[in-house]
Order: structure tokens, then sequence, then C-alpha cells
């Protein structure tokens, strides 16, 4: 008999019985529409077990290396542990080893925890309190880094901020939850054009998908741009410079905001313009949403599959 | 005699217009403004299963699933200008991707089926 375990609950499956069933069955109320595996509302995420090729028909290679499936066609063969898509799973403790500046409004963040396997480009759960909770996407790489790093905004009236900026030393103990995100290197051809986009601390999650195609002997041309509102803003910028320096198919482009150039002088109007190819190239976007959802727009109407076009969203207070 | 479905080609034929026809509605100024602030992600999934149900596909279409997704839409101004500029971007979709005469006029005529729910004017 096979059993799925979600949140505190554990079901036993009828034979033939899919993952909406058994939760409906179960009380649960989730959601769906189409239940034939299209519509994608009844989208779940499972974090232990293996699921059936059918039940990840149809969802970018992202979603499928990190296990997220449609329930109203998943006819389970293994014992499934699942979430739904916004949830990030349970709680681990954490250390601070250290935490400095990057910017003047920019720290970075490093953290020991055993036991959290994750991919570049995903982002976790930060727990200071039970009510004071965010979400940060991680700019370190398992294989490389024996810490996990984050790069954080320091808002002037933020709760968090206040604590990482007077409270949070080397020694200190946190929690963290996760991870989540599929913007991940994940059904990349070795030789495709890439673009990472970002502004601010979007450039986290690029700087770890960077290191992760380059570590897997990536051989298309990567091309980063960073945006940010100051010159200050663009942090690790000596690092990318000399790391283009050293790979010749690695190009960094740099992006201070210029409200008065003829496009809009942003990073996006930057890529838009110097992009060729938008149809073969593997897009990763990492910003604030209103940036995001403009670049995906434009990026799909200049001939990009959805499929290849990755995102991470920042969201306030996330 | 085969199925619509089977004779357009079947999922791999969704599949191959969904994007297309999509990037169609988004560059169409009659209706592209309906799309502004929805999730592309969750809007192509939506797509796809529309286009399967009006391919003839396996779907478990209702028209109450239909009401509600076009409820916020009605606000908007949505009225039969818009399905008539819908149906025409399907149209052309289909004459893109080299889905012959017959096989055009049936996709329209199912997805036009589905007119009186999207605009919320049938009674179940």
């Amino acid at each position: 008999m096979t059993r799925l375990t979600t949140g505190g609950s554990a079901i036993n499956l009828e034979p033939g019985e899919t993952v909406l069933q058994a939760l409906e069955r179960a009380g649960l109320d989730p959601p769906s529409s189409c239940r034939a595996g299209q519509c994608q509302t009844c989208l779940h995420r499972a974090i232990e077990g293996t699921l059936p090729p059918a039940s990840q028909e149809g969802l970018t290679p992202g979603q499928k290396a990190t296990g997220y499936f449609l329930a109203c066609v998943c006819v389970p063969t293994s014992d499934l542990v699942i979430m739904r898509p916004g949830d990030v799973g349970r709680e681990i403790d954490a250390e601070v080893r250290a935490i400095e500046k990057l910017a003047p409004d920019i720290v970075r963040l490093r953290l020991e925890a055993d036991g959290f396997d994750y991919r570049p480009g995903q982002f976790l759960e930060l727990i200071a309190r039970d009510d004071l909770r965010r979400h940060y996407s991680l700019a370190s790489h398992p294989d490389e880094d024996d810490f996990l790093e984050l790069h954080i905004r320091l808002h002037d009236n933020g709760r968090m901020s206040r604590l990482l900026r007077n409270e949070i030393i080397a020694g200190a103990r946190l929690r963290i939850a996760g991870p989540s995100g599929a913007c991940i290197y994940e059904g990349v051809d070795p030789d495709q054009p890439m673009a990472l986009i970002g502004a601010g601390t979007g450039l986290a999650p690029l700087y770890g998908v960077l290191r992760e195609a380059l570590g897997c002997g990536h051989r298309g041309p990567i091309r980063l741009y960073h945006g940010a509102r100051n010159t200050s803003g663009l942090y690790l910028g000596d690092a990318l410079q000399s790391l283009a320096g050293r790979q010749a198919h690695f190009d960094y482009k740099p992006v201070v905001l210029d409200p008065s150039a003829p496009l809009g002088g942003d990073v996006s109007a930057l890529a838009l313009a110097t992009v060729t190819g938008f149809a073969e190239t593997a897009f990763f976007l990492c910003g604030g949403e209103n940036l995001v959802n403009r670049l995906r727009r434009e990026i799909f109407l200049r001939g990009a599959s959805l499929n290849q076009i990755r995102a991470d969203v920042f969201l306030p207070g996330r | 005699m085969s199925t619509l479905f089977e004779r357009i080609g079947g999922e791999k034929a969704v599949n191959a217009a969904v994007e297309l026809f999509y990037r169609n509605l988004l560059a169409d100024g009659r209706v592209a403004r309906f799309f502004d602030g929805v999730d592309m992600n969750d809007q192509i999934a939506k797509q796809k299963s529309f286009l399967t149900m009006a391919f003839g596909g396996p779907n478990n279409y209702t028209g109450l699933d239909m009401r509600n997704a076009h409820k916020r839409l009605l606000e908007k101004g949505l009225n039969d200008s818009h399905v008539d500029a819908v149906l025409e971007n399907l149209d052309r979709t289909l004459r893109q991707l080299g889905v012959g005469e017959k096989e055009v006029r049936e996709v329209c005529d199912l997805a036009n089926s589905v007119r009186e729910d999207v605009l919320s004017r049938k009674q179940d």
C-alpha cells in the first residue's frame, strides 16, 4: 500500500486513486479545475518519494527537477511526502558564520546548517522568530561552499533589517526552512546562450546559477546583466569583472539606473536591446515583481518559449 | 472515422499551438489588456486546457469554470467583439501551423460553443 503524507496528515491510498482524490477524501480541500493534467490548478510538490513521469508532463525542467507535479493525474507508485507549492517545509537550525556589508544597504549573511540540500538559484525562508520570516535567495553553491550565502537588502524600517543591522553577529542562532523555487540550471543545453538578468540583490541567485553553469562545463555564451540604482549597488562587481576576464564565454554587463536615457536606462532596457536570438536563449530573471513580469512578457513576445524563461520574483515581506 | 483530436495531432498539436496562440493574443491590441497583471505561467496552462477542449481532446469542461474564469474580465468590459477577436487569433494560429481547412472550422466551432459561458449569458 502506498502512503501519502502532507502537513500533519498521512493518507493510505486506495488502488488507482490519484493524489487529488486522496486529498479530497481526507477533507483537505485541495484546489483543482480541469482534472485532466493541463490547467495546473492542482500543482503540488513532493519532497520525498518518486513521482510517476505522467504527473510531471507539461511542467518546466526546473519544476520537474524540484519535485513539482500535478495531483489530478498522479497515481503514486511509492510513498510520497508532499506540500502545496507555496509551502517551504520543515524548519532546521542554522548558525551565523559571518555577516558583512557588500554595499551601504546590502549585507552578506553566511550560515551553517546540517542537511540542507539545495540547487543554486533556489531560495530559503529565514526565521528569526516565529512571527518574523523572510524569503531570501541562495547565492552559494552546495558543492563549492560549506556555508549558505544570502544577500540581503536592509530597509530603513524593516524588522528583519533592524535585527540584521543591530543584533545578528557571528555565532547567532537562527532557523531556516526550504529550499524552494525552480529558477535553476536545468533544461539548459550546454551550447545554448544564457542571459541572466537581475536587479539589486536579484544578483544572488544568478550568481549561484552562473557558478553552477560554469561548473557543469557550459559552453554557450553567458551574459549577466546586473542593474542597480547607483554604483555602490553593483556589489561583487570586481569579482564578476575578473571572472569575465578569465572566462572568454562569460560577459558581465553592469548597469546603473539612468532615467534620462532614451530607453529607460535600466537593466531591462539594456538586456532587451542587446540580447540576440530570443528563441534560442535560456533566460534567468530575478528582481522585483514589476521588472520580472515586464521582462518575461517582452522576452516571450520576442519569441522565447515560456519554458526557457526561469524567474524568481522578490515579493515584499515574502 | 478518427476523432478531431486524433486528426489534428493530439497533445503534440496542443503544445505546438499554445505559445503561438498566446503570443498572438498578447500582440493583439483588441484583447491584450485583458491579460495585464495575470501570471503568465498560470495563463499558459489555462490556454492549454482551453485548446485541448477546442481540439476535441480529453477534458472535464464545466461552464461554471469558464464563467468564473471570466467574471473579472466582464467587469473590464469583455464582450462579443473580444470573443470574436480571440476566435480570429485561434483561426490564424491554426493556419500558421498548417492545420487543414476542415479541422480549423471544427476547432473554431468548438471554441465558439463556450461563448455564452465566457460572457455569462447562459444559465444552468
